[in-house]
Formats: C-alpha cells, structure tokens, sequence
C-alpha cells in the first residue's frame, strides 16, 4: 500500500505537535526562581518524587494511545472506490478488557498519592511554630517565641525558618481568602477567614525562596508576594535573639538620601503625618496594627510585599504615591500624592527613609535563589 | 452516495397548511420551531464565543511581557472573571444547547420539542442573562472576583460596585434557561422518540444529551441556592458566607464546586456525543462499542458528582477526606479512557473520509487525550497542591474546554452546518481554519504547562521578569492571536457558505441517522412521515439494504434486509400518528422572559430604595406573558390526518 506523503506529514503534526514542544520544554530551563521541580524543602521533594512515576506512565500513555490513533487515522484513510468497510460494533472480551486497563493505572497512581499524602500530612511534635496571616495584600508572619516587651514577635513579607528542622505554620486569613504557596519548598494551602490551616515542612537548603499568594484575592492579588528565608541553624538563633530586642535608638548624622535618622523616627511617630496609625515599631510609641510591623524594616529584602528591591529610592517612591505602585493597597487610600504635598516635605521623605532602612539586623544572609 | 431504496416507513401525513402569521424578523421573535431556537441559541453563543475571545486577548496583551501595564489591575481582574464566566455559561452551553436543539428532535424522529413554549422562553432568557451580565460594563463595572466567586471577596465590603449582583441574577436567568431547556430535553428524548426507537437505539449524541440534561438538573440549583444566599449576604446583611459575622466562606465553596465540577461535563458530555456521531459516519462504520459508549456517559454523571472537593484539596478539609475525592476522580479515567478507546476503535479497520467536522473529531480525541492525561496530577491531592491554582491548570482545563469542548462544538457546526443552512460550507477553507486553530490552540496553551511548573500563579494581571515564564508568556500571547486569526477564517467561512454555499443534499455524509433523511433545512414539521426504526442506524438501513448489519467480533453476521424482518415481526403492530400538531407562534415567552428580565433589575438594585417598584413592574409583565401563554395553546389547531 503506498501513503501518500502530504497526509503523512499533516497527521504525524496533528499528535506530534504537542509530544515536540514537550520535548523543547525539557531542554529548556524549568528552573526558575519559583519552580516546582527543582525543590529545597522535603515536602516540595517529597510531591515531585511522587510526580516522576506519574509523568513516566503518562507519558507512555500518551505516546502509545496518540500513536494508535495516527496510525488508524492514517492507516485506514479512504481510498477511492473503496467498499463499506466490514460493520463491526464490538466485541465484550476487548471492551472489559480497556475498562480494566486504566483502572490498574489508576490504582497504582492511588497508592503512591496516598502514601506521598500520608508522609506530607505530618504535623512533627518537635517543630518550631510560626503563624502566618494573608492580608490585602500581604503577609504577616507571627513568632510565638516572643519578641520584644514579652509579646509574639511581629514580622511582615520576609519569613525566617532555619534549614533543617520542622515548622509548623499555622495558617489564618485575616480578610479575605488568601494562599500561602512557597514552590521550592511546599504545595499551597489556603488561608480562610474563620478557619485555622496548617502546614509542616523543611528547608533541606539555605536560601531565600519566593512565595506568592495563589488564590486570587481582589484587585493587586498579583503583587501578593513574599520571600521565605532559610537560614543555617546558629544564623536562624542569631536572627531570632536580634529581632527579639527592640532597635536601638536611631543613629545620630546623616543617612541614606541624605536624611536625617534621629528626625525620620520623629516625623514617623508624629500622629498628624498618619504612620502610626497603622502601623508598629518595638520600643516606640508606634502600636497601629492595621500595616505590617515595621520593626527592622531595613533587613526587609523587599518593600511592597516583594514588589521591589528594599532600596532607598524605592522606599522614596512607595512614600511618594504607594498607590501607583501597588493599585488598590489600603495605605494608598490615605497616602495619596495630594496628601503628601501638604503634609511631608521632601526632607521628610528622606528621613522617613533613613529612619526606616536604619534599623537592621545583622544576619549572613544566604544567597537568594535565581 | 447511495440511493434510497424505499422512504423509512410509517404512515404518511398530509403536510400541515405553513403558518404566514408571522413573517420576517417577526417569525423570529415569535418562533417555537426548535429549529430557528437552536439556530438562535448557536448564533448567540457564537457572538458571545466573539466576545469571551476579545477578553482573552486583551489579557494575553496584557501578559505579553513582565510587568506591563496595558490594562490596569481592576480592568484585568474584571476580564478575567468575564472570560470565564461567559465561555462557560453564554458560549459552551448555548452552544451545545443549540445544537441539541436543532439535531434531537430530528433524530430521535420528532416533529419539536416537548414543551415548544418553554423552548421559547429558555432562549430569550439566556440572551437577556448574557446582556444583563455585559451590561455591568456600563451600570459602574463588570464583576471582578473570578468566575468561581469565592466569599468573602464577594461581599459588599470588598466588591462595592453592583457588578457581583450583576454577576448573581445575570447567571440566574440563564440557569432558568438552562433547567428549562434541560427539563425540556428529558421529557423529549423519553416521550417522543419515533416508534421503533427504543433507548438502546438512540444516537449516541441524544444520550450524551440525556445524561447532560440530568446532571444539569441535579447541580445547577447548588448554584442558584449559593448565589441567592449571597446576594442576601449583600444586601440583607444575612450571615451565609461572611466570617467576619459567623457566617462560612468553605459552604460556598462547597455550593460553587458541587455545581461546578458537574458543569465540566455538561460542558464535555455532549461534544463528546457529537465525535461519537462524527466518527462512524466518516469512518463508514458503528460506533465501536455503543453500549460501553453510552453507558461510560452515565458513569461519568454519576461520578462527576463525588469528586467536587478535588478543587478544594488545598481548604483544609483533611487528608481522609482529600484521599475519598481523590480516588473518586481517578476512577473517572476509566469511563474517559473506555471512551477514548472505543472511538479509535471505530475508526479502525474503517474507510476514513477526512472532511472538516472529521478533522476537528479527531483533533477532538488527540487534545482530550492530553487533557485528560494532564487531569491525572490534578486528582492525586499532593501534586495538585503544586499545581492548582498555577498556568498548569489553565493549560489542562483548555486542553479540555477548548481542545476538548470547542473542537467537538467545531466538528459538530460543521458537521450539521449543511442540515441547518442548507448550504455547504468551503471545504478548503474548513481544513485553513482546522490547521491554524489546532496549532494556534497548542501554541496558546501548551506552554502554560510550563510556566505552571515553573510556578506562575493563575489570575495574576502581571508578573516579575527573571522567574522563567517570559518567553512562554510571549508565546502564549502570539499563540493567542494566531487562534483569532483561525477563527476569523471561520467567521468568513460561514457567512460566504450561508450567501454562495452550493446547497446542500440531503445526506451529503453518507449518514445513519434519522436527521438526514429530511431535506436541508428540513421543513417546519421535521418528517412528512414519521420514520419506523428498526436499528440503530434507520436511514443507513434503507440505504445499505443487503450489507451485513452491524455485528460483533466472532458472531456470524446477517444481511440487514434479514435483520429487519426479524425486527419488524419481534416488534409487532407499532402506533402510528394520527394527525401532526405543531404549535402556533407566539409572543408569550418574550413577554415573560422580559419580565423577569425587569424583575431581576429590580433584584441587583434591591437594596436602593424604590427599585423595588421594578421588581413588581417584571412581575406584572411576567404575569401578561404566562397569561397570554395559557390562552397560546387554543390557537393550535391540531392537524388531522385524513384516514388512506
């Protein structure tokens, strides 16, 4: 029987398109900062062990059943002047024997589910507990070991863990539904208002991690990030014991952007000028509970909730108009560009900013995953 | 093409005088001819299908390239919440809707629907929901909280505009509609199919639109129930699914996914029955396998409605009640898989005539076979828990929806468009559009896998550069366009075929089914004679009279002239029609649908004092509809036969 050319090569694309971008995409770098099968952390290891088995067999059975079907499409094309084809309509033996077929590959993929289920729904007893809350449209983490003046300590946007030993976060959703997903090292787990969640894994690398929220929760869900920091053990102890001690005054002279510290603490807890309102330092006057806790904000890798590099000028910019950065964020509502003419000079930004970007800890930090 | 020997049998009835009550757009307004409302539903569907698309391009623009600001935030989200909101409600339904509607009743051998008025009313109710829903737009901004709807993002606190309410009574009245046309389409398929016809010889399509109908019916009040709770929750301050006053935001996930998951398949089901008609024709062979076909269907209807948590793996809900949900959708794979194995089967050892609608068929069963595949990771809780939520799962649900649903709806438009048009479409151009849009479609979406892997959140309106999803965005988004381009060319296609089409046959396939043996377009009454159906393929009976009749591997085939024979003295004296009742025309379903259309105005704006007032003026108007509707039924004049 001769094939004709043209038809080969039109239905050979028609099931091997997508089998050839597949195999592109094996070549090219699924290693991105947020990927989910290069992890760090035993629980994102623990899913990706349980997806390769899973891929394997798919992907046999994608390339046996799609080649089947080019081969009959291919092999029984019509022929001119052909006769009406023998009228076959079944046959029972064939047809249990194809129901059976799937329901074996189903239950192998079942038993490994439940086992890879069992192993990542482990809560260790010996673990160390953080609570984390999704807020519009950012991320607090909460440390019940104690902070300063004998409360939790208060962090926002950068989540400290140490490689190597268990914790447990304990999930809460502060107004709308939020996701707490960091890929390298867990799946997502929702956070819901009304409703407690929790979440066991282990950093097996150190590193900083990125993290998003994953369920869309209203108009900057996109901007909803934050950065997971896994520290070796004694940096890990060393963080905690520094960031359990209320900053020190600010520092006397000039800071970044030629601002002034000791004024910059003054301005922010002047009340007319509205920080503190929302928002907390330890061991100032400063106690708003509606913005993330500021305390240490110049080791904050970020500004915004991961949006930008924690760096003097962005700082400068999200004091200027937070809201033509991030749309919709709470503070923007207040801090409008109009309000900033009449209430902050341009040496009171300046301040703000070497005030803020003043307080900082001091951790080797690990290199941020790229 | 075969010549008929002899008509189809039964009694033959004088064709009943036309009705000129009515004329030009008119007849339009005032038709309850299935026919012109499953033309109505397909065009409508197809506009909106448009208008889903132009959403989608906007936001693939928009996802082009990191950090761009083409569309804001607010406009994106609302997008985002109307692309899929109108591709499953106001494009795929209607579409398959439509469809049903014009082939069910031709198939099964009937003169309408069951219930012609209620026919009427459903397709006036879905294009006031659709326009209700798109005139959010100008009423203060289209809701922007994802089709999915989640509490308490829904509540007045976070979503302030009326968009949401446009949102709830919009899709009210189309699921109005939709449980109409479903009840509809039950009470046809069981009540009026032609003598003869028993349910093991219905085509496979009106099965798959038979389980459709029910799922239909048993998930879509979950909906309705969810969202007149929430619209209390707005407006009544009631206490449903609002945490921050005791009320549950886990229940209306629950109420969303127990409908939810049951939609995927009335999304699928039916296209699925389109390919299980498409195959065999163009292969000149049964369906391989009908019975484990069609009962597969109603496997996957019951099982589609144990399995709605595994969309919620992540809420918390435990592990034991994770690993039921879990197990439940893959025991889906074998009905799917039986499925997809008796489809190639039917093609093998067949004489396969590759037309349009067989291409789309068969780029049907390739792309779902994907789908599918790629659905598995999602039922196993702890893969999902990765790629939920991810590009993933936008990838695999239009390796679904699109490469699934959309290909079967393509195949079928084709398929059927001589029978509805009575013109032949262009062949050339079907096969230009066929090519571009499968490889346009895979372009479009199969990197979405990959950025999911790489961990690309869904329903972001921007993303950082550097994460290693910027080329396959670009992709994405050129992929996107060239899918426009595709389906301008079936745009072209189908106006220049209507206009300048050869006219079409018959039984320009070589059909089996009773649809064929009318002409194209078939009369208002269907059939001159009601056929009497021996087999499961009566027109291929008539056609085809000394080829063997279907028959089973390893049992010894008889002709089907001998088949009939037996058929005919095992099925004994069979009731014949005494006289062919068509229902007149009627402005009545109009009327009612606006007026619920008036009275859900008066529902979004419930809360504003007065509006009220709307609410009763619908009532009223609805009440001069069903009141000019109960008096429609004396105008038909039933049509008696004259005794031979």
């Amino acid at each position: 029987m001769r094939i004709p050319r043209r038809s080969l090569i039109k239905l050979g694309v028609l099931a091997i398109a997508p089998l050839l971008l597949a195999g592109c995409s094996a070549a090219v770098g699924l290693d991105g900062p947020a990927t989910t099968i290069n992890p760090a952390g035993d629980q994102a290891r623990r899913i990706l062990d349980l997806m390769v088995p899973i891929f394997w067999m798919a992907l046999v059975v994608f390339i046996v059943v799609e080649g089947i079907l080019v081969y009959t499409v291919f092999r029984f094309r019509r022929k001119p002047n052909a006769p009406i084809p023998s009228q076959i309509q079944g046959n029972t033996q064939i047809e249990i024997a194809w129901t059976i077929a799937p329901a074996l590959i189903a239950v192998v993929i079942a038993v490994l589910t439940f086992r890879t289920q069992a192993d990542n729904a482990v809560l260790p007893p010996n673990a160390i507990h953080i609570t984390a809350v999704g807020h519009q449209w950012w991320f607090e983490f909460q440390y019940p070991d104690g902070g300063p003046e004998g409360k939790p300590l208060l962090t926002a946007s950068d989540m400290y863990i140490p490689v190597g030993k268990p914790v447990i976060i304990t999930l809460k959703g502060q107004d709308v539904i939020h996701n707490f997903w960091v890929p390298k090292l867990a799946g997502k787990t929702y956070m819901i208002p009304g409703k407690t969640n929790y979440l066991s894994f282990t950093a097996e690398q150190a590193g900083i991690y990125h993290a998003v929220c994953s369920e869309f929760c209203g108009e900057a869900h996109a901007l909803m990030r934050f950065r997971v920091i896994a520290l070796p053990p004694d940096q890990y102890d060393r963080w905690l014991t520094q960031a359990q001690v209320a900053p020190a005054n600010p520092p006397t002279g000039v800071g970044e952007l030629n601002g002034d510290p000791t004024r910059g603490q003054a301005i922010f807890l002047d009340a007319k000028r509205q920080c503190i309102t929302c928002h907390a330092i330890s061991g100032t006057a400063a106690k708003g509970v509606v913005g993330p806790n500021l305390t240490y904000y110049g080791s904050r890798t970020t500004i915004a909730a991961g949006l930008l590099d924690n760096t003097p000028e962005n700082l400068a910019k999200w004091l200027h108009n937070p809201s033509s950065l991030k749309p919709g964020n709470l503070m923007g509502r207040v801090i409008t560009p109009d309000w900033v003419k009449q209430n902050l000079a341009e040496q009171d930004i300046a301040d703000l900013v070497a005030y803020l970007r003043s307080m900082k800890l001091s951790v080797d930090m690990p290199v941020a995953s790229k | 093409m075969a010549v008929v020997e002899r008509p189809l049998g039964g009694v033959t009835v004088p064709k009943p005088p036309e009705t000129n009550e009515y004329a030009g757009w008119e007849s339009w307004l005032t038709t309850v001819d299935h026919k012109k409302i499953g033309i109505m539903y397909i065009v409508g569907a197809f506009v909106f299908f448009l208008i889903g698309g132009i959403e989608a391009l906007l936001m693939r623009t928009q996802l082009g390239t990191p950090n761009n600001t083409f569309l804001t935030p607010d406009v994106y989200n609302q997008m985002m919440t109307m692309h899929g909101t109108t591709m499953v409600f106001l494009a795929i339904m209607p579409f398959n809707v439509g469809i049903a509607n014009f082939v069910v009743p031709l198939m099964i051998g009937a003169r309408d629907m069951a219930f012609p008025r209620l026919n009427a009313l459903s397709i006036w109710l879905f294009f006031f929901g659709g326009l209700m829903l798109y005139f959010s737009f100008m009423a203060g901004g289209a809701p922007a909280v994802g089709w999915f709807a989640y509490a308490p993002l829904t509540m007045k606190q976070y979503s302030p505009t009326f968009g949401v309410d446009y949102w709830i009574i919009g899709l009210l009245l189309t699921g109005i509609a939709s449980i109409s046309g479903s009840l509809n389409f039950i009470v046809t398929i069981l009540n009026m199919r032609a003598p003869g016809m028993t349910m093991n010889r219905m085509p496979l399509y009106v099965w798959m639109t038979l389980i459709t109908s029910f799922i239909l019916v048993f998930a879509f009040p979950s909906l309705t129930a969810g969202q007149i709770a929430l619209l209390f929750d707005r407006h009544f301050d009631t206490r449903f699914f609002n945490p921050a006053q005791g009320g549950d935001a886990v229940l209306w996930m629950h109420l969303f996914w127990f409908f939810g998951h049951p939609e995927v398949y009335i999304l699928i089901l039916p296209t699925m029955g389109i390919v299980s008609e498409v195959l065999p024709t163009f292969s000149r062979k049964p369906i391989f396998g009908y019975a484990f076909v069609a009962y597969s269907g109603v496997a996957i209807g019951f099982l589609g409605f144990l399995v709605w948590a595994h969309h919620m793996f992540g809420v918390g809900l435990g592990p034991l009640a994770n690993a039921f949900f879990s197990g439940a959708s893959m025991l889906i794979a074998i009905p799917t898989g039986v499925k997809i194995f008796n489809w190639i089967a039917t093609m093998y050892l067949g004489s396969i005539s590759l037309k349009t609608p067989m291409y789309y068929a068969i780029g049907f069963v390739s792309m779902f076979i994907i789908g599918g595949i790629s659905g598995i990771t999602l039922a196993s809780p702890p893969i999902d828990l990765q790629q939920t939520d991810s590009y993933y799962v936008v990838a695999h649900f239009h390796y679904v929806l699109f490469g699934g649903s959309i290909f079967g709806i393509f195949a079928g438009m084709h398929y059927w468009f001589p029978k509805i048009t009575g013109r032949m479409y262009n062949e050339t151009l079907g096969k230009i559009q066929f090519w571009l849009t499968f490889l346009s479609f895979n372009i479009t979406f199969f990197p979405m896998h990959i950025t999911g892997t790489n961990g690309m959140p869904r329903r972001i309106y921007t993303y950082e550069a550097g994460m290693g999803w910027d080329v396959y965005n670009l992709i994405s988004t050129f992929g996107s366009f060239l899918m426009a381009f595709g389906i301008l060319v079936l745009v072209w296609n189908a106006i220049t075929s209507i206009r300048n089409g050869p006219p079409a046959p018959n039984d320009p396939w070589d059909g089996s089914s009773l649809e064929w043996s009318t002409p194209s377009p078939p009369p208002a009454h269907n059939f001159d004679t009601i056929p009497i159906v021996y087999s499961r393929r009566p027109l291929w009976d008539t056609k085809y009279p000394d080829l063997d009749a279907a028959f089973d591997i390893g049992t010894k085939a008889v002709s089907r002239r001998e088949k009939i024979e037996q058929e005919k003295a095992r099925m004994g004296e069979l009731p014949t029609e005494s006289h062919i009742h068509m229902p007149s025309p009627t402005y009545s379903p109009l009327i009612a649908a606006f007026g619920i259309l008036v009275a859900g105005f008066g529902a979004i704006y419930i809360s504003v004092p007065f509006a009220f007032i709307a609410g009763l003026i619908g009532l009223v108007i609805l009440g001069v509809g069903i009141f000019g509707w109960v008096r429609d039924s004396r105008r038909d004049s039933p049509y008696l036969v004259s005794q031979h």
